[in-house]
């Protein structure tokens, strides 16, 4: 049984780094690299997994479920173990040279893995008050690593992030206390298996909305958004990534995903407002994006536009918007976290995120500007690139299910990506060089091998939706498609 | 070979021809960059690819390898029967382009303003092809026929027309081209926005007007008073650039017009000649923009006030110019004037039989583009006059040697096929391609091309013989120089040309018309800028970083989220 493996590697790697990364030199990068290679491993391997059993359920200590907690592998579990774990095993190789500039390189790591336990443990976990606790972990761990600097700007980011951050936390076990008054359990399946025998009352939709409002800011949806485009770009770039590229996923659309797809049933008003929700995120963010100078700042507001494409998807409903919308979350979580590993190595190498202050950089910096192209490339959706594919299929989905003008809008605020990417690709890698950057280096060996990665997975991602890997991504579909049919599936397998 | 690849590629008698002319412009555009490219001389384009961080080789075998992926993704493009591949293709071509551009010396932020603009028309396209897929269920083109009963079909048509219009610079959506034409490396514009781009969004238009849609009546006045404002617009920029390329560029998007006005007729006489002005535009088209690279190789600027006295140094590129300006302004026995004559054609047919508003609109757009024809021969005499004829600026040593064969070589070949395809209008061209490719097309007036030719030389002949016999010489006589009642500042003692058509720029209405179009009034660009910078200015200030702010909107979103879900 693989599945425990998910929190205790990280947790022990956090462990040990603690205890002796500060005595032997190198000793933490080896280890959370290694860490992180086998959690990669292990969540590729939960892809077989999956196809053969369908569902697995590890009840941790031997004790049945509705009692006991329990650990839940399905497709959606399998889905999000890759992307996370595939993103954190090339940021920890990223981190290698990057996080030299910083002291305390233990300490970062620490954090680092703690956060990722977290992320594992929200995943694969069966049990409402789990998925708290673990969420509060990678919380309480994301601020830390925001104040990582530790400079004047990175503590009142952090400090934002912590004020707001609680509050959504305080929402959402709120929920987690009025269902668990409402059902008398706290596993999901069972919370679920509870719920379709009561009458749908307002106790329901209150604490969907409590749900909506917590998951929702740690999502980033407008008008919960206000912390990330200070919080994403305080942390050190690595945290950047793994923040915009799967934090925010895990946390928030993973969550928010099991919770209404597969505890409390999806009303279609429920739809309507995920959809609502989508759209102002996805134009706000990108009017905003393109009006930034810092190139940090720019992405961090893509990102809240590019969530909410994924919830507009996911808002739609049908199958296929939901493939769009998983497919969009795998692109989205490579793209962007391949943008703020460039952004690390144009600051790496001119001490500056100025786009003003920049230009004619892919002269001195080939690997990152030309990373950096596909990068941009792949999320304004430029043929064939990933982004291209998921972005079509989300259009091609809302167009098939009638919503005319949002297709549209999402079409326009397409442009404006794009826009804004080469405004940013414009003032970097294009145009006159700085003379006083004549002399720059390119960032160190592991930070160009892991953009490299990123930028050649960016290029393939399309294949996702090819004939022989769309099992993967459907796979995670039906998950959501079940809806209620969850708990089944999950007392099924304990049988 | 190629119906093996159905149904996602075909080949027919509409775009066969179309990937012919892309192979000859590839091939040409290449010989073309082994002179121009060349490194070794010191040009300001090979400085600007050393410049842009692309070191000499390198940067070359990055230049020539985005121009073959540009010919194999844009064959790919005409040849794809399927929407989504169409699409893939047709996307990927904007980023070569916009990767050709950013090679060009200070061509960073018109690289990124074309790309703006034709990925951004892409996406819109994306939105058709789902309307398309909606209303049909398929996405094979050729079992696609929509007919005009709803309003999702005209928004799926505009979107791909917009598509189209982008590519191939028709009115509003050009704004990228004359600046382009300036900044980018000559080869590459001669190649992609010259030749390239034409022949794929006219032919796209053409596919989508012909076998995708069935054209009404507004959308064909729609399409021929897109046309018939581009010709005027853009020649009347045209006339008053000081620089070759940028003038180059306008007439680029003027020609266009012709086209879209051709396929707006919505009769076959009209559209083939709109198929066919799109094939004769991207030949002279592409010749003209080699010619000002040679000048640009040969000069070092194509600034026009610069200029002068060239037809003697390079003689063979003269000649090349010469006859693509004639073709570009439709004088018989040219290519250009048949195919201009054909969309004349169709416009008249138009007022024969069908009904009042369309005939309107013909009778409109046939002023429009005969007034457009005259307007480009006009703007093309000040072009040979300041570039070839006139004097030079200042006594250059006067070596009659050319620039290198590779470079003339392509311009002659051009203007040879100007000829053929204008005096044997009838027997290749359009027997062989455009006439397949549009079925029933019918010819209202007779134009003996080979008759005509023989009369124009004839002409000529007699011309030069009476000029030689009678002896001008002796009874020559000096006045002041003479240029449409222009005043010319002979201060420089030489008419440059440059000033030919100021009185225009000087007219009241028209001068604050050029005045806010060089502001970029009339720039879609320019103008959505501001519109999102505006948005985003508002948007930010709301974003104040105060805490208390923040968490007053979290509240708020609560409270909506409660009134739409527990209401």
């Amino acid at each position: 049984m693989i599945l425990p493996f998910f929190v205790i590697i990280p947790l022990g790697t956090a462990f040990l780094i603690s205890l002796f990364g500060k005595r032997i030199k190198n000793l933490s990068d080896l280890l959370a690299n290694l860490g992180t290679l086998s959690l990669l491993i292990f969540s590729l391997y939960s892809i077989p997994q999956v196809f053969v059993h369908k569902i697995l359920v590890y009840k941790v200590g031997g004790w049945i479920p509705p009692i006991g907690i329990c650990m839940v592998l399905d497709g959606l579990t399998s889905f999000m173990l890759v992307t996370v774990n595939l993103v954190s095993f090339l940021v920890t190789l990223y981190s290698v040279n990057y996080m030299e500039r910083y002291t305390d390189k233990h300490r970062f790591y620490t954090l680092f893995m703690l956060m990722l336990a977290g992320m594992n443990g929200i995943i694969i976990t069966g049990d409402l008050f789990n998925l708290f606790v673990f969420l509060e972990i990678a919380s309480i761990a994301s601020y830390a690593l925001v104040a990582f600097g530790t400079e004047a700007e990175e503590l009142e980011a952090s400090f934002k992030y912590a004020v707001m951050g609680s509050v959504a936390s305080s929402f959402i076990l709120l929920g987690i206390a009025l269902l668990y008054s409402y059902t008398s359990t706290l596993n999901m399946a069972d919370i679920s298996l509870s719920l379709s025998g009561k009458p749908a009352g307002m106790m329901v939709s209150f604490v969907a909305v409590l749900f909506l409002a917590g998951f929702g800011l740690k999502t980033a949806l407008v008008p919960f958004h206000a912390w990330l485009p200070d919080a994403h770009p305080s942390a050190p770039a690595p945290i950047s990534a793994m923040l915009s590229g799967v934090f925010i996923k895990t946390l928030g659309i993973y969550a928010l995903c099991r919770v209404f797809f597969n505890i409390l049933t999806v009303s279609s008003r429920l739809l309507f407002v995920l959809i609502v929700l989508g759209m102002i995120s996805m134009v706000v963010g990108a009017f905003l994006a393109i009006a930034q100078t810092d190139i940090k700042r720019m992405f961090a507001y893509s990102s809240i536009s590019q969530i909410g494409y994924i919830i507009f998807a996911l808002g739609i409903g049908t199958p296929l918007a939901i493939l769009g919308g998983l497919f969009h979350l795998f692109n989205h979580a490579v793209f962007k976290s391949l943008l703020f590993l460039n952004s690390g190595a144009i600051e790496y190498s001119t001490h500056t995120r100025n786009l003003n202050r920049l230009g004619g950089l892919s002269r001195s910096l080939p690997v990152t500007g030309y990373t950096s192209l596909l990068g941009s490339m792949a999320i304004s959706g430029i043929p064939p690139l990933g982004g291209f594919w998921s972005k079509l299929i989300i259009i091609i989905a809302a167009i098939q299910a009638g919503y005319f003008v949002s297709s549209v809008v999402a079409i326009l605020i397409s442009i404006l990506t794009l826009a804004y990417y080469l405004k940013f690709l414009k003032f970097t890698f294009f145009g006159k060089i700085n003379e006083a950057r004549q002399n720059i280096r390119e960032a160190p060996g592991l930070m160009k091998l892991s953009m490299i990665l990123l930028g050649i997975i960016c290029v393939i991602s399309g294949l996702l939706i090819a004939p022989l890997f769309k099992p993967f991504l459907q796979s995670a579909v039906n998950v959501l498609l079940l809806g209620n049919g969850y708990k089944e599936a999950v007392f099924g397998a304990l049988r | 070979m190629i119906q093996y690849f159905y149904p996602w590629l075909k080949l027919d008698n509409l775009n066969s021809f179309v990937v012919l002319a892309i192979g000859l412009f590839s091939v040409l555009t290449i010989i073309y960059s082994l002179g121009f490219m060349n490194p070794v001389r010191n040009t300001e384009s090979a400085k600007a690819l050393v410049s842009n961080g692309v070191k000499g080789r390198r940067g070359l075998i990055q230049y020539y390898a985005y121009i073959i992926l540009t010919a194999a993704i844009s064959i790919g493009a005409v040849l794809s029967n399927n929407l989504i591949l169409l699409l893939v293709f047709w996307g990927f071509l904007g980023l070569t382009l916009y990767l050709l551009i950013n090679m060009g010396d200070d061509a960073s932020s018109i690289a990124k303003k074309t790309f703006i603009i034709v990925g951004g028309s892409d996406a819109l396209m994306l939105l058709g092809i789902g309307i398309i897929y909606y209303l049909t269920g398929t996405l094979k083109m050729d079992s696609i026929k929509l007919e005009f009963n709803n309003g999702l079909t005209v928004l799926a048509y505009l979107c791909i027309a917009v598509a189209c219009f982008a590519k191939a610079g028709a009115m509003p959506f050009h704004s990228w081209i004359p600046d382009c034409a300036k900044h980018a490396p000559v080869p590459v514009v001669a190649y992609l926005p010259a030749s390239l781009d034409k022949l794929l969004g006219i032919y796209l238009l053409a596919r989508i007007s012909l076998d995708l849609f069935v054209m009404n009546e507004a959308l064909n006045i729609f399409l021929m008073l897109i046309g018939a404002f581009t010709i005027i617009a853009a020649v009347m920029m045209a006339l008053v650039q000081h620089n070759m390329k940028r003038l180059l560029g306008y007439h680029a998007v003027s020609q266009v017009g012709y086209m879209v006005l051709g396929i707006g007729t919505g009769n076959p006489i009209g559209i083939a000649g709109g198929i066919f002005h799109m094939l004769n535009n991207s030949i002279y088209k592409q010749d003209l923009f080699l010619i000002s690279g040679n000048v640009e190789k040969k000069i070092g600027t194509t600034d026009l006030d610069k200029l002068g006295g060239l037809a003697k140094t390079m003689p063979l590129t003269y000649i090349s110019a010469l006859i693509a300006s004639l073709s570009i302004s439709g004088v018989p026995p040219f290519n250009g004037f048949v195919s201009k004559w054909m969309v004349y054609q169709g416009l008249i047919n138009n007022l024969q039989l069908t009904t009042y508003r369309l005939r309107l609109a013909s009778v409109l757009c046939l002023v429009a583009a005969m007034f457009g024809s005259g307007l480009t021969l006009a703007s093309f005499m000040k072009l040979i006059h300041a570039t070839f004829l006139g004097q030079s600026k200042d006594s250059r040593p006067k070596e009659s040697s050319d620039v290198s064969w590779t470079m003339w070589l392509p311009c002659l070949i051009l203007a040879i096929i100007c000829v053929i395809f204008g005096v044997f209008a009838y027997e290749v061209p359009l027997k062989y391609f455009i006439l397949p490719a549009v079925k029933g097309v019918t010819f209202i007036g007779t134009w003996y091309a080979g008759l005509s030719t023989l009369l124009v030389i004839i002409g000529l002949v007699l011309g030069l013989l009476i000029f030689k016999l009678k002896g001008l010489r002796p009874t020559m006589r000096q006045d002041t120089a003479f240029v449409g009642g222009e005043a010319i500042d002979l201060k420089q003692d030489r008419v440059t040309g440059t000033e030919f058509y100021n009185t225009i720029k000087e007219l009241r209405v028209l001068g604050a018309i050029y005045k806010r179009a060089e502001a970029g009034l009339f720039d879609i660009y320019e103008q959505g800028k501001n519109i999102v910078f505006g948005i985003g200015k508002s948007l930010q200030y709301l974003h104040n970083g105060v805490l208390p702010t923040y968490l007053v909107w979290m509240l708020l979103g609560m409270m909506g989220l409660f009134m739409v879900l527990l209401l």
